[in-house]
């Protein structure tokens, strides 16, 4: 090996070392608060109360979770999030990757300015139609019912932008060839594009999952019937005045148990949310 | 065989669908306090935390529903304050028929024709506003009729750690040694520090809505300081209102409080004896008196709870009060539904010395009197506090807005971000500008 090809070796290897070591510090940034949520879930209110900071020898319990089994309640705002947040996606998917296809492929009158009408949805906060909605729902006497925890989540101007993006992405040259094989409209989209779009509809499928299950307020206010809480909701009904010192094991008992189907999402589509990444990145 | 099966599910839904309908009234109770109901068997006792808030409703609303079983008792647990619910509910035409409430929130509703006046309802049952606390009967009375069926009152207190006052040298007969005037404080504070190497107060200052406020609340009210001259207006930069935010900063200063506690950081620096004295409310007794019979603890044997010391002279003792009230939201109900919220409002009235338990102080007269409440611990110490606290004015709006603003303010001059002159100005400007411009 030349003298000068030494140096550039090692420039490599520290190189390599400290990508590693950032990579790691990033790591424990992430996971510490999630470890420690953990951890702190396994400890008695008492000790979580009386230490500061925390023996990590112990002594540890499975209290705050029996006590999560007690509270049979806490299963219904589980299954209602599950209903809300999977219809949602199921929704959202289904008329963004509609809507996507029709702005990126097909051509028709104001189809523009359409596009900018829906986009123009991404600039208005919830917060500001928030009592319009509960007015509509109101004279619909739909509070309390699954159709106004769902509805509202269906609009989904991101959605419809990603996707439009993704339908764009593919070349035109495929819609042509799928034409000479006499597929119309629909079976082109349905067997020739959308498979091509599953980074996409993956990545919003996720995003809108993990929107809905973490949503608060409109279930605070539409939801007012315990039967009707969702997981969110229902938490925070449940925790007494002074939980964050008095109920703190139980309360980050609730938070795992609320995390984990947000963990299953990502451990089982983590190889489509990496391509929905690199993918939008290469956009 | 499938076929059957689904025919005979079929049917049986039908025939749950054709169930008679329930003819009891039915009402619907909203309340905060959380859920406990995994540690409160319907019907038993609780099996953990028996003076909990929680504990202590979730039994009293069972027993209620046992002994009457004409009528059917819904009950919705909502997230605190529940007034974001609430408010919902009322524009949805959907209102519960029972609504825990602040009585310093009363007035927000009551405005705006909201709530039901109760004064005909509860005097059916047998329930008058003269079998009320003063204070209580002030905060639930507006335009001369009752809105709310006072429930405790609470207020901040200072909570001892009295193993250290004796380090200190300032307990005396078994009493602690409280100041008598500000530079008193300063110096048993001084002396404090100086024999435990602690700091004297444990304060909670970071994220804090409501603690200062209440400080300068309670000083300004002792010396009969107007604090709002009318419903729209505040007046908050007053000598009295400086002198005060002044000591409070001195403290600070001169690091004589704990710094940058957030609530759970300083209940745990108390429970754990890192300071003498916590200003917190009448809820935290019940904890801190568990701790206190726990052997090896820094609060063993060693807590006592006290009203706030007269420092600045005051013709009155001061005791600033707020407490929690029941309130019938307006709504369409059947004679039979109105009749068993008041059965409801009168069980709780009666039933209002258990909910003491969890350490609020009393809001019903006949209470004060009662030797099995005055038995309960530190009652004797805090009983007069039922007669000379002091609530705000029931004709000013947004009692809760305006001390988050004030404390936020507040705890930028005490830990030196303002001066305390613009600090007052500015929570001035800032709540009456809010303030006037409310419908």
């Amino acid at each position: 090996m030349s003298a000068l090809a030494l140096p550039v070796v090692r420039g490599r290897q520290v190189w390599a070392w400290a990508r590693i070591a950032f990579c790691a510090v990033m790591l424990a940034l992430v996971l510490a608060p999630l470890l420690w949520t953990v951890f702190l879930s396994f400890r008695t209110n008492i000790d979580l109360l009386r230490q500061a900071p925390l023996d990590l020898r112990g002594p540890y319990t499975l209290d705050n979770y029996a006590e999560l089994l007690r509270n049979q309640t806490l299963f219904r705002w589980f299954f209602n999030s599950l209903v809300v947040s999977t219809v949602t996606v199921a929704g959202v998917l289904t008329l963004s990757s509609l809507a996507g296809y029709a702005f990126g492929r097909l051509e028709f009158p104001g189809r523009n300015w359409l596009y900018l009408i829906v986009l123009a949805g991404l600039a208005i906060p919830d917060q500001s139609v928030i009592l319009t909605r509960h007015q509509i729902f109101s004279d619909l006497h739909w509070h309390n019912t699954y159709r106004a925890l769902i509805l509202p989540g269906l609009s989904a101007p991101l959605g419809v932008f990603l996707m439009t993006e993704a339908f764009r992405a593919i070349p035109r040259a495929q819609d042509d060839a799928a034409r000479l094989d006499r597929a119309n409209a629909i079976a082109t989209f349905w067997h020739v594009l959308l498979p091509q779009t599953v980074p996409a509809l993956a990545s919003l499928g996720i995003y809108t999952f993990l929107l809905s299950w973490n949503d608060y307020w409109w279930p605070l206010i539409s939801a007012t019937r315990p039967s009707m809480y969702t997981l969110t909701e229902g938490m925070a009904a449940a925790q007494s005045n002074y939980v964050e010192v008095l109920g703190k094991g139980v309360l980050m008992a609730e938070a795992v148990v609320a995390g984990l189907p947000v963990l299953i999402v990502y451990i089982l589509f983590q190889k489509h949310i990496v391509n929905a990444v690199t993918g939008m990145v290469k956009l | 065989m499938r076929r059957r099966a689904l025919l005979g599910g079929l049917a049986g839904l039908s025939l749950a669908g054709c169930a008679p309908k329930d003819p009891r009234p039915a009402i619907t109770v909203q309340r905060i306090f959380g859920d406990c109901r995994a540690h409160v068997p319907k019907g038993g006792a609780p099996t953990q935390n028996l003076n909990g808030e929680c504990e202590i409703i979730t039994g009293l609303l069972d027993r209620f529903e046992a002994e009457n079983p004409d009528i059917r008792l819904n009950v919705n647990a909502v997230a605190w304050p529940g007034y974001d619910q609430l408010s919902a509910q009322i524009a949805a035409d959907d209102a519960p028929d029972l609504v825990t409430m602040h009585m310093a929130v009363i007035p927000d509703y009551q405005i705006h024709g909201l709530l039901t006046p109760l004064d005909a309802g509860l005097k059916a049952q047998g329930v008058t506003p003269d079998q009320f606390t003063p204070v209580a009967r002030r905060a639930v009375t507006m335009d001369g009729e009752v809105y709310g069926l006072p429930f405790d009152a609470w207020t901040q207190l200072f909570h001892i750690n009295m193993n250290l006052f004796a380090r200190a040298g300032l307990v005396r007969g078994g009493e602690p040694v409280l100041p008598r005037n500000a530079a008193e404080l300063l110096d048993q504070a001084r002396r404090f520090r100086a024999a435990t190497g602690k700091p004297y107060l444990v304060q909670s200052s970071v994220n804090e809505r409501a603690a200062f406020a209440r400080n300068l609340y309670t000083y300004l009210l002792s010396a009969h300081e107007v604090i709002f001259p009318d419903p729209h207006h505040i007046r908050l930069n007053t000598p009295r209102a400086r002198e005060v935010v002044g000591l409070f900063k001195r403290i600070h200063d001169e690091r004589l409080t704990t710094r940058d506690l957030d609530y759970v950081a300083a209940t745990t620096a108390f429970i754990n004896g890192e300071g003498g004295v916590y200003i917190v409310g009448t809820w935290m007794i019940g904890n801190f008196d568990n701790e206190a019979a726990q052997a090896g603890r820094p609060l063993y044997r060693g807590y006592r709870v006290k009203p706030y010391p007269a420092l600045f002279g005051d013709p009155v003792l001061p005791a600033f009060v707020d407490g929690h009230a029941w309130v019938m939201p307006k709504r369409r109900r059947t004679p039979e539904q109105e009749r068993a919220a008041f059965r409801l409002l009168k069980f709780l009235s009666v039933h209002e010395g258990d909910w003491t338990r969890s350490g609020h102080l009393t809001s019903m007269a006949a209470v004060v009197g009662d030797p099995v409440y005055q038995a309960q611990p530190h009652r004797r110490d805090l009983m007069a506090i039922t007669s000379y606290g002091q609530g705000l004015p029931t004709d000013v709006q947004r009692q809760f807005a305006i001390q988050a603003m004030l404390s936020e303010e507040l705890a930028a001059a005490i830990t030196g971000i303002k001066p305390i002159d613009r600090a007052l100005t500015d929570a001035e400007r800032r709540i009456n500008d809010m303030l006037t411009n409310l419908s």
